[in-house]
């Protein structure tokens, strides 16, 4: 349909049949037509969007800064929400608003550095196999599907496990057990590109393998790995939450989101504040970036219909 | 002769699904090749751009572009050959092209593939586009923004920029219609006069190749049935096949044959 429009046949804006005049202003911003049509990818994009500033800039923001680290406030151990300290204050006295906020820059600081690695490897290793095929493509694929057939978690923390416990050391854990799932995606894109009429063409104006791969393929596979990319990003925050629930990932003063809530954990019945605030901030974050990757799939997908 | 093909034979795993005992191709001429699906016309083409080896094909037999032997040239020199001596324009024009890039950016990597400075690609994106019949308005667009006829006629301007020396066209009205069919004809019969560009056009259909054809060869089943000037093959065609085909030509008022 879009075509049709914009062909020279037709003569663009179509006069409306009612005769009323055109309600819709021309927008400012041409993306808003497509944001308004998807209202969940709206709210995730706000979300997200407030869970990143606040996180960039939590050293301005926050009322404690120095509670982010190492500190000790015995005077203050355990002190409810309050206006002096939002979400109270954790079992040695650090203020919980605090450490949700710098939390969050760990967590985004995993989660980009995890969806890089994965992605990076998953791209060259799908790309190639859909590219080349033969036995290549049977190789690549096979030690793909062996490392698909660990579950992730267990593969990650029986990886985390080996690696010393650190925040670095689980996202590598996860992102390699992450990577699979892009390697296949973009196996199969890269092979149903290479049958494209645009791939033929570029052969057939003498274009070599290395610029049909880069121009023609990667692009084009990466926007269905980029929209995988946004939808798991909630499935990490919260595998890196698990690591460290599980002491395997951010080690205490590391204000990480799973660590402080294993820390909450035994407090949940006296101080519940402690367990609570980072698990909301866990919440918050994972369904603001699901609704991000669910829109962004019915954006780049029509014929999937609206959610 | 610019390109003589002798005995051309090809093969998949000791089938032989095509064969043409001679091609000749001299400078501006037309070569219409029709037959139905299967016929062998479109492995011909691949042979003609090098490309059956990708498909584990076997050429034998021989083609000689000026003077130049091509069944023994090596990929790295076929990928010279194509863009630049010989080119070829695809059934959905739309498909060909990349949907992520801007028309404009797509032709200028072309034309900066063949070697050409940025100096020169300019000037010869603009003519090349007058020669089809295109606004250079059209460089900011993207493949999708495009109708399928400009977005064959977009093709051939890449062809008609890059000066080829043959070119050839696979079905390249069949998804188009009528109307659109008629106006890339005219592109591509004013490609020929402007630039002495041999064109091998393969249709399935004989009225079209009718239009624009010098010399015409009729295959079926991955054999030459009948070969001659236009003229001959329409008016005496000496095959009960080719009558078949001249006779499945709608016209107008009912049959006339």
């Amino acid at each position: 349909m879009k075509d049709l429009l914009n062909s020279e046949m037709m003569p663009a804006p179509t006069p409306d049949l009612q005769g009323e005049p055109r309600r819709r202003r021309p927008a400012a911003w041409p993306g808003w037509r497509v944001a308004r049509r998807f209202p969940l990818l709206n709210i995730g994009m706000v979300l997200a969007a407030v869970v990143i500033l606040a996180s960039l800039l939590a050293p301005w923001i926050t009322p404690y800064p120095e509670d982010a680290g190492a500190v000790i406030h015995p005077d203050l151990v355990l002190e409810p929400p309050s206006f002096a300290h939002w979400f109270g204050t954790d079992a040695v006295g650090r203020d919980v608003f605090t450490r949700v906020l710098f939390g969050g820059r760990v967590s985004i600081a995993i989660v980009v550095g995890v969806l890089l690695i994965s992605a990076v490897i998953g791209l060259s290793i799908g790309l190639a196999a859909g590219f080349f095929g033969g036995w290549l493509d049977a190789i690549l694929m096979r030690v793909t599907d062996v490392f698909l057939a660990f579950p992730a978690l267990l593969l990650a923390v029986a990886l985390a496990a080996m690696l010393s416990a650190s925040a670095v050391n689980a996202a590598l854990a996860i992102a390699f057990t992450w990577w699979p799932w892009y390697a296949r995606l973009a196996r199969g894109q890269a092979a149903s590109i290479r049958r494209q009429g645009y791939a033929d063409a570029a052969i057939v104006l003498g274009a070599g393998r290395a610029r049909l791969l880069i121009r023609h393929l990667l692009p084009n596979a990466s926007t269905a790995v980029f929209v995988q990319m946004s939808l798991d990003a909630a499935g990490i925050i919260l595998t890196a939450a698990t690591l460290s629930y599980l002491g395997l990932g951010a080690q205490d003063p590391i204000p990480e989101w799973g660590l402080m809530v294993a820390q909450g954990q035994p407090l949940a019945t006296t101080a519940w504040w402690v367990i609570t605030f980072p698990g909301l901030a866990i919440l918050v974050t994972a369904v603001a970036f699901n609704f991000i990757g669910d829109g962004l799939q019915n954006v780049f997908d029509p014929k999937r219909g609206r959610s | 002769m610019m390109l003589e093909v002798r005995d051309l034979q090809i093969s998949y795993r000791d089938q032989v699904v095509a064969s043409v005992p001679t091609l000749d191709l001299e400078p501006g001429q037309v070569l219409g090749i029709a037959g139905e699906s299967g016929s062998g016309k479109s492995q011909t083409a691949l042979a003609l751009m090098g490309l059956t080896r990708y498909a584990n094909g076997v050429v034998t037999g021989s083609m000689v572009l000026d003077g130049r032997e091509l069944l023994t040239l090596s990929p790295r020199q076929w990928r010279l050959v194509r863009g630049r001596d010989i080119a070829m324009i695809l059934q959905s024009p739309r498909a060909a092209l990349n949907p992520t890039m801007k028309l404009g950016a797509l032709f200028s990597r072309t034309l900066r593939l063949h070697g050409m400075t940025k100096d020169q690609r300019g000037p010869r994106m603009v003519q090349a586009l007058a020669e089809v019949v295109l606004d250079a308005e059209i460089l900011d667009r993207y493949p999708h923004e495009i109708s399928g006829g400009q977005a064959q006629r977009f093709a051939i301007a890449l062809v008609a920029a890059l000066r080829v020396k043959v070119l050839i066209a696979d079905e390249p009205t069949s998804a188009l219609d009528v109307t659109v069919q008629a106006e890339v004809i005219d592109v591509l019969r004013n490609l020929r006069d402007r630039h002495g560009t041999a064109i091998i056009f393969i249709s399935h259909d004989l009225s079209v190749i009718g239009e624009l054809a010098d010399a015409v060869m009729v295959m079926r089943d991955g054999a030459v049935v009948e070969q001659g000037s236009a003229e001959s093959v329409f008016n005496q065609p000496t095959q009960e096949y080719t009558r078949m085909l001249l006779a499945a030509i709608p016209v107008i008022g009912g049959r006339s044959r």
